[in-house]
């Protein structure tokens, strides 16, 4: 137990400087809660979809959450970071800002520099000295590999993820 | 939109089986004629720089005076996949517009190593034949955007909310999968068919290509349109196993959506992604169902120490 207090005390740090964790979160699915980062860890809580959670650390692909009364690790994408429940498909601000025109000038307001809204890319000209930009630093695959071996990365063999069994709709490109 | 096009595909094949001898491309042409004459009806047509290519024989209808049609043009839009040629060509010109409405940040280290790290995703992705480019755009906004042809765009914005290496492959694995899997051209093959050809209003820009810039509309229009919700959690799935395949760790870009997601609600530096993209929280749902327990096995680096950051 000592041997896994420490690295997980050292972790916890590291994340917590790197990330600004401890928000709150919403569970995306009916869950499990493990006592450690694994699916092969003993099961301390079940928590239901849309319920609230304090999000503590995250360690690759889990979080450590506190649910309740209860504290585990949930896997990743089993949570939203955030304070907008279950978002997206229903309503709220988010999604209203998402669907409604914008004004343009609290874009800019927000970006200091320099904002980027639909009407910028509508009237935008084509500018042939900034794409000779992007050509100049473009560059080759053994450059890439070099790069890549000089800190460790390998390539490995992962198996496409399966396309999620629709709800409704069959077509790949239905409903928009 | 949808309806209409089915309606004429459904036309077409109906027309192509009836009669052997039945000239499908003149039917096409014709077709897309009828279309522009109707547009020009209602909005005048810009003034033609270029000249007209060689005028079709015995049109049923006559073209207007000013609107000749480029059986070229036609081949783009209509038959089969595009070339690889072809391909090039329209994300040259969406790239171009891009760049003609937020420049790239001035700093060629970072421009460098982003180019260096999307290379090396992009080389899991199986397209080793094109040449890969990437470019941080200067500006606050938070996106991403990915043109035919291997032309990948990052904003500064979206790159400040970045902690790692493993996270920025997981961003542009996102991105390349828009262009494996060919997103933008089929967007742009369906708009095509239903007679959006040909409405550019954009005045000759220097080395604008004007035959694509007809194809794809307005400016850089077709990053505003955005994508079909499946074909964003497509990429979503395709952009996280391309990181794990370059030796990153695949948490990367569900990382990056988290962090999206943590966001103040109505953020303006997110207005125009939203527009455009589902929300991170149903873009993390999605890839849920699809990964769960899946990528358990997989260990990869993050490499927070080699990340460049941003002064």
């Amino acid at each position: 137990m000592k041997t896994f207090l420490i690295p997980a005390a050292a972790l916890v740090l590291c994340v917590a400087s790197a990330t600004a964790w401890a928000t709150p979160g919403t569970v995306l699915r009916d869950e499990k809660l493990y006592s450690q980062p694994s699916a092969s860890a003993s099961v301390t809580a079940n928590v239901s979809r849309g319920a609230s959670v304090e999000i503590l650390a995250k360690q690759g692909g889990w979080l450590r959450v506190k649910a309740g009364n209860s504290t585990g690790w949930i896997r990743l994408l089993s949570v939203r970071a955030g304070a907008g429940g279950l978002g997206g498909t229903g309503v709220g601000d988010v999604v209203g800002a998402a669907t409604t025109r914008s004004d343009p000038t609290r874009v800019v307001a927000v970006a200091g520099l320099r904002g980027l809204n639909d009407e910028d890319l509508k009237r935008a000209q084509f500018n042939a000295d900034e794409l000779a930009r992007l050509d100049a630093m473009k560059v080759t695959a053994v450059q890439a590999r070099s790069f890549a071996r000089q800190s460790g990365l390998v390539a490995v063999k992962v198996a496409e993820l399966p396309k999620p069994q629709p709800e409704q709709s069959s077509s790949p490109w239905g409903n928009n | 939109m949808k309806i209409k096009s089915m309606l004429l595909a459904v036309t077409l094949v109906s027309f192509s089986s009836a009669s052997a001898a039945f000239d499908l491309g003149k039917f096409l042409e014709d077709r897309v004629k009828q279309e522009l004459n109707k547009d020009k009806q209602t909005q005048p047509a810009p003034a033609q720089t270029t000249p007209p290519p060689a005028s079709q024989s015995a049109a049923a209808s006559p073209p207007p005076p000013n609107q000749k049609i480029d059986a070229r043009q036609l081949g783009f839009a209509l038959f089969g996949d595009y070339s690889l040629e072809e391909e090039i060509r329209i994300g040259r010109q969406i790239s171009g517009n891009l760049l003609g409405a937020v420049p790239l940040v001035r700093d060629d280290k970072l421009q460098n190593y982003v180019n260096l790290v999307g290379n090396w995703v992009a080389l899991q992705s199986g397209r080793q034949d094109l040449t890969w480019h990437f470019g941080v755009l200067d500006t606050e906004a938070i996106n991403a955007f990915a043109a035919p042809g291997g032309y990948i765009f990052v904003t500064k914005g979206l790159y400040r909310l970045l902690n790692n290496e493993a996270e920025l492959a997981g961003v542009l694995g996102h991105e390349i999968a828009h262009v494996t899997q060919k997103h933008h051209l089929k967007v742009l093959k369906q708009s095509s068919l239903i007679g959006a050809l040909g409405q550019a209003a954009s005045r000759k820009a220097k080395g604008s290509d004007q035959v694509v810039q007809n194809l794809i509309g307005n400016g850089a229009e077709i990053m505003v349109r955005g994508l079909d919700k499946n074909a964003e959690h497509e990429a979503d799935r395709i952009g996280m196993v391309y990181a794990a395949r370059a030796g990153y760790d695949p948490w990367g870009l569900p990382s990056v959506l988290q962090d999206m997601a943590a966001l103040p609600a109505g953020d303006n530096r997110t207005s125009l992604l939203y527009k455009t993209h589902p929300h991170p929280a149903d873009r993390l749902a999605a890839l849920g169902e699809a990964v769960d327990g899946r990528l358990d096995a997989v260990r990869g680096k993050e490499l927070a120490e080699r990340f460049y950051r941003i002064r």
